[in-house]
């Protein structure tokens, strides 16, 4: 009868013009931002601004990357991201001096991992509500990181690592090629793996995909382990690169983060979406971040523009899936 | 039950059109329903029903065409215009919120009030008259969750009674229901009718509308084809209308010499669903699993795919006693269920038939890293094309097919799995005449290759055409096992009800 594709996921979807326009949605919107900053303001073609804008949303980014997997297998949003960041801030500079930066680095990623692990497992496993279960670590591992370091700054001690962060290779800074990186590993992982495949199936429809022999814990529980990783990565360089870190250091990076995979067009709802997409909706946020400020509108309207796309977006996925379900 | 004058018309559809983007759903479709009479309706998947019924509850608004109820023209015909107007949807799907008694179940919507507080009493007289009437003996103050399905579905029923309508459409009733829960069903509906309330009666199972059908319309691809007398027709008539050709043989059985045991259970018990079953299956063979709603059928099917382990007893595959604990285990033992619940257990919907397929088998096709993208679709494409998927358009997402068509993906899903055993439940359930043969000729086919299935249905008459034995359960125990050459309606239904002990 009547079809209506839902947010198409894949680009070779049939070519219906449903899934057509979202597949296009994403280039057409950067192209706009791109066409109304160029108009708007002098300064916003150029390879200076652009190239800033970029490297200023890579660390978070990061993040989004890790959180497309979280929303695409059910598991709703990471919302201990903030604490994550600031364990891999915190214990990265705060192990500087005794292990060296390189270790100290290592031991960061260790730490944020582990608390995307346990995340990992109370959703996975024990099946507890991801907002709850989050919400709970990311407090507790924020309180930690407070009493270790007393609420205070911890300051880095200059080395090559943290030189090498704030470089740029082929003009282009560290901090994007590395984002790029992670990016050109995580969206063939997603679209071309069975663990990709395992994702789309739990978050689609759990009891079936266990019905199918997928291990419906352990994707579910890998999502949040990658967020971790990934957060505390994000620590880690912002720790590096900014040459100090506090326990609030990565405040509000997990609303930056849905945001971003949710303008990429992945449903909040699980089953579908995409890192490539999610790579767009980083782009996108970023633009109208910079853009808010080339137009001369107070940055502090920032959240609500993008609070109002996030909105916007979460209601046209329900309307669709709303439609769909019905048929 | 009409009088001797031309009863009166309660509902009048006249060129009903309607079509969606690149489908005529509906095509200058009529349709007449007297008071007082059980009215069905039949046709394939697609042939237009669920449209029809969706117009005819507000839901859609038709093209072209017009609706009277009671002689007066419906206008500006919307969901809360037809209830109303007396028109009551009762779906497959039960409406009902558990939390809540039967009596707020029955009122919810239009409680009756003193002051700004709900009126208990008035609720409940309500909904009692309104369930001694339907000759139930429910209390208004149960808990709803607490009830049996079919009893939930008698509560949806008395829902919309107690809003005294005069058209009440029944949308696949039976379809969760067991052969002693239709009964009672079929209590209720001629009752209804013969209160004067018009009945449309949607169902698959023919043998159903030849029972309670007092007239019956086939429609077929947005048509309609024909209106007749029951009485006036044979089940073979109708699904030759319905599909507009001759299906001479419903179900296919080809003869096959029997193998080695592929499956043996041995005294098999979970506390409170079933007890001491022992049963086996051979190659070749189809071994059909009978009994009544709740006599334990799904849990031994459910035990044996490891989603609830059993307590006690032995399940031997292949010579091999296995410990099934997770449908993982399952799988790689070479065991497949195609689940009841195919919405919830069967479908991911949202995925496209070529994910679906190969969602148990996917590691199997990718290197160290990677699917085989292109050895995926060859895969994929071939099996579509042998199930006779339809539309053959693999990328397309699976909640877009008809429940035939979805169900020949689950199908499939396991087919490529290459089990040992497949176990069905209910595969044929809600699925149309002609993609129903193409399921009994796949099924067939793989146990012809040397596969053993296990097949539970509520469909006598499918399991007798179909297996070659029938075990059959009376409230949890094996009652029966019966070859094929003794299997009837009346025996199988004797062991079900408990009046015939196994030997």
């Amino acid at each position: 009868m009547n079809q209506l594709v839902a947010p198409a996921r894949s680009l070779d979807k049939s070519t219906t013009p449903g899934a057509l326009f979202s597949t296009l949605s994403i280039p057409i919107a950067i192209l706009v931002l791109v066409v109304i900053g160029s108009v708007a303001s002098p300064s916003f073609l150029t390879v200076n601004n652009l190239t800033n804008v970029l490297n200023a949303n890579s660390a978070v980014g990061l993040i989004a990357l890790g959180m497309t997997f979280v929303m695409v297998s059910g598991g709703l949003a990471d919302l201990s991201v903030p604490a994550n960041v600031a364990m891999g801030a915190l214990v990265t500079l705060g192990a500087q001096e005794s292990m060296g930066t390189g270790l100290a680095a290592l031991m960061g990623l260790l730490v944020a991992s582990m608390g995307g692990v346990v995340n990992g497992i109370l959703i996975g496993y024990l099946r507890i509500n991801p907002i709850i279960a989050t919400l709970g670590t990311g407090s507790v591992l924020l309180g930690l990181s407070q009493l270790l370091v007393g609420g205070g700054i911890v300051y880095a001690q200059p080395s090559a690592l943290s030189t090498f962060v704030k470089s740029s290779i082929l003009g282009i800074p560290v901090f994007i090629w590395i984002f790029i990186f992670v990016a050109l590993i995580l969206h063939p992982l997603l679209a071309r793996t069975s663990f990709g495949r395992w994702s789309l199936a739990v978050g689609g429809n759990y009891q079936a995909a266990q019905a199918s022999a997928v291990p419906v814990r352990f994707t579910k529980a890998a999502a949040f382990a990658m967020t971790g990783f990934l957060a505390g990565l994000c620590g880690v360089l912002l720790a590096l690169s900014n040459g100090q870190a506090r326990p609030i250091i990565g405040t509000g990076y997990e609303f930056v983060a849905i945001t971003a995979v949710v303008i990429g067009g992945t449903s909040v709802f699980g089953g579908n979406g995409s890192v490539l997409r999610t790579v767009g909706g980083v782009l996108i946020t970023a633009l109208i971040g910079n853009l808010i400020i080339l137009l001369g509108f107070p940055s502090q309207a920032t959240g609500l523009i993008t609070g109002a796309i996030v909105l916007g977006a979460v209601g046209i996925d329900a309307y669709f899936r709303r439609k769909a379900g019905r048929l | 039950m009409t009088t001797e004058s031309t009863p009166a018309v309660a509902l009048r559809m006249t060129g009903i059109t309607k079509s969606f983007p690149g489908v005529m759903a509906l095509q200058d479709v009529d349709l007449e329903i007297n008071e007082g009479e059980v009215h069905a309706i039949v046709g394939e998947n697609g042939a237009g029903k669920s449209t029809l019924m969706k117009i005819l509850a507000g839901f859609y608004q038709p093209d072209k065409g017009e609706i009277e109820v009671g002689g007066r023209k419906a206008i500006h015909w919307t969901p809360r215009e037809a209830r109303s107007r007396g028109i009551g949807m009762i779906y497959q799907e039960l409406n009902l919120v558990p939390d809540l008694s039967v009596a707020e179940n029955i009122s919810l919507g239009a409680m009756p009030t003193r002051g700004p507080f709900v009126d208990y009493r008035a609720m409940n007289a309500k909904a009692d008259a309104v369930l001694r009437e339907l000759d139930t003996d429910i209390d208004p103050g149960t808990r709803l969750g607490d009830l049996s399905i079919s009893q939930q579905q008698l509560v949806e029923i008395a829902k919309v009674v107690a809003r005294q309508p005069n058209v009440v459409v029944f949308d696949e009733p039976t379809s969760s229901l067991g052969d002693k829960e239709t009964r009672v069903l079929f209590d209720v509906i001629t009752k209804m009718r013969d209160r004067g309330i018009a009945i449309i009666y949607i169902s698959h199972r023919l043998q159903e509308v030849m029972e309670i059908g007092d007239r019956v319309t086939v429609l077929r691809d947005g048509r309609h084809i024909e209106t007749r007398d029951v009485a006036g027709i044979t089940p073979d008539e109708m699904v030759s209308l319905m599909v507009g050709r001759d299906l001479n043989e419903m179900f296919p059985k080809f003869d096959l010499g029997l193998g080695e045991q592929v499956l043996a259970i041995e005294g098999a018990s979970r506390a409170g669903q079933f007890d001491n079953v022992t049963l086996d299956v051979r190659k070749h063979e189809i071994v059909g699993l009978a009994g009544l709603v709740g006599s334990g059928r799904t849990e031994v099917a459910r035990a044996l795919f490891g989603l609830d382990p059993l307590e006690e007893g032995t399940i031997t595959l292949a010579g091999k006693v296995l410990k099934i604990r997770s449908p993982r285990q399952a799988v790689a033992a070479g065991i497949a269920l195609v689940p009841e619940d195919r919405k919830g257990q069967g479908i991911i919907p949202g995925l496209s038939v070529r994910e679906n397929f190969t969602l148990p088998v996917i590691t199997r096709i990718t290197n160290a890293l990677l699917i085989f993208l292109g050895k995926e679709r060859k895969i994929v494409t071939e099996l579509a094309d042998r199930l006779k998927v339809n539309p053959p358009q693999v990328e397309r997402p699976l909640n877009v097919f008809s429940g035939g068509n979805q169900q020949k993906v689950v199908l499939g899903k396991w087919l490529l799995s290459e089990p040992k055993l497949l176990i069905l439940d209910e595969p044929t359930r809600g699925v149309d005449v002609g993609a129903k043969a193409d399921i009994h000729h796949i099924i067939g086919e793989f146990a012809q290759d040397g596969g053993g299935v296990l097949m539970i249905s509520s469909e006598l008459p499918e399991l007798l055409a179909v297996c070659d034995r029938i075990f059959v359960l009376h409230e949890g125990v094996i009652a029966a096992e019966i070859s094929r050459a003794d299997a009837t309606e009346e025996s199988v239904m004797r062991a079900a009800t408990g009046q015939e002990v196994a030997a």
